[in-house]
């Protein structure tokens, strides 16, 4: 009796074995993050040339102040870092050195709120990056502006041929 | 809103949908200051009304949008940026957004579904009534019995030239009246000159003559008729050629 219990036993989980295979399902879950927060070009910027060795955007000197605008729809939510120019992003070869400066500001706001912006920026990256938390929704307008001057001051007249400098202006999340 | 405010055509059609506003607000940090900027409605009130409270705030360039709800531009008002407290609002502009429904005005275009042909702009004309015209009541008015100065002037000089002529015809009457003695006496004096002087010769005087009679007398005694002159004008012949010669 015991001996055909234990026939029927090893029958019943090799019958289990046989019908009851392992069954996985993978489902993912997709989503979309739309940033809050936007970064456009208001007003392309452009090097005046007053002297051999100056690249300037200042107007007086015949150049053109970028303008970009930052726009939140969450306020307290983003943060936006802005750089002016420490390098060329293309040029003739340049055999010396060639000094960085610039400035960045709030040019204008969709709210008088947002006034205390540039007082409450900080600076990073030796001064070239300029931190605003934008604690405001609304629209931002900052101005960069950039001036290159060749030859680690002795003047050297820069190489003929096109420069282009980028402005760097980010929106991070906080 | 007049079309020179908005640049562009008010007509019926145009609706403002959003006004883009900037200006720079200048004050110091400590300062109390707000600026308002809208368009009165004419119905009343304010169509938009924006209030930027500046007060303890860093002067800065601002820019802002204002959504509206498609709004007639016929009832847009006055446009106006007001302050108060302590600051100044410079480079200040208002841009405002519009769209244009071609058919609001059934006229405008035939592809309008509810076209109807345009209508004559009648003139208005202004009758002239001359009766209500000012100058024309002024020259018209009545000036009789009125006691301007002028007149008084004038009747008084009038009235001391009648008594001045009164007084003279008056002193003048006792040589006047020898004047006329004088005249008389002329009269009688020249009457007998007259009668002593003789005019019947004039009237006995007679002019030699007698009367003149016909003398003419006709040679022969008689006129005789010309017969061939006679025969050719009772005759037709010459008429009848004359209106023959209409028809060749």
């Amino acid at each position: 009796m015991n001996k055909l219990f234990t026939i029927a036993l090893v029958l019943g989980l090799t019958g289990c074995s046989l019908f009851a295979s392992k069954v996985e399902a993978g489902t993912n879950i997709n989503g979309n993050v739309e940033s809050r927060c936007t970064v456009n070009t208001d007003t392309a910027g452009y090097y005046g040339n007053p002297n051999a060795y100056t690249l300037t955007t200042l107007p007086a000197s015949a150049g053109q102040v970028p303008i970009i605008r930052i726009d939140t729809s969450l306020a307290t939510a983003y943060k936006a870092q802005i750089s002016y120019p420490t390098s060329f992003s293309s040029s003739p070869s340049l055999g010396d050195t060639v000094v960085w400066t610039g400035t960045v500001g709030v040019d204008q706001t969709s709210s008088s709120d947002m006034s205390g912006y540039q007082a409450a920026s900080t600076t990073a990256d030796g001064g070239a990056m300029r931190i605003y938390p934008l604690t405001i929704a609304g629209a931002t307008w900052f101005s960069v502006s950039s001036v290159a001057t060749y030859g680690g001051g002795q003047q050297k007249a820069f190489p003929g041929g096109s420069y282009t400098a980028v402005v760097v202006a980010e929106c991070i999340a906080q | 809103m007049n079309t020179p405010t908005l640049g562009v055509s008010a007509e019926t059609g145009l609706d403002i949908s959003g006004v883009i506003y900037n200006y720079t607000a200048v004050k110091d940090l400590e300062d109390n200051f707000t600026v308002t900027v809208g368009n009165e409605d004419l119905d009343g009130g304010y169509i938009w009304k924006d209030t930027e409270d500046w007060s303890g705030k860093y002067g800065i360039k601002l820019r802002k949008f204002i959504p509206i709800a498609y709004t007639p531009v016929e009832l847009f008002g006055k446009g106006s940026i007001a302050t108060t407290g302590t600051g100044t609002v410079e480079d200040a502009s208002v841009i405002y957004m519009y769209r244009w429904d071609l058919c609001r005005n059934a006229q405008n275009d035939e592809s309008c579904p509810n076209y109807i042909q345009p209508l004559p702009v009648i003139p208005k004309f202004e009758i002239y009534d001359a009766l209500e015209d000012e100058f024309v009541k002024d020259a018209t008015k009545e000036t009789d019995g009125v006691g301007t100065d002028k007149d008084e002037d004038t009747r008084e000089t009038e009235e001391e030239d009648e008594e001045k002529e009164r007084l003279e015809i008056a002193m003048a009457a006792t040589e006047n009246a020898l004047t006329i003695a004088n005249t008389a006496s002329q009269a009688s004096l020249l009457l007998r000159i007259n009668n002593a002087t003789n005019v019947s010769s004039y009237y006995v005087a007679q002019i030699q003559g007698g009367v003149y009679r016909e003398s003419m007398t006709l040679q022969g005694g008689e006129i005789v008729d010309n017969r061939k002159a006679l025969r050719s004008l009772g005759q037709d012949n010459l008429m009848n050629e004359m209106i023959g010669e209409q028809y060749k």
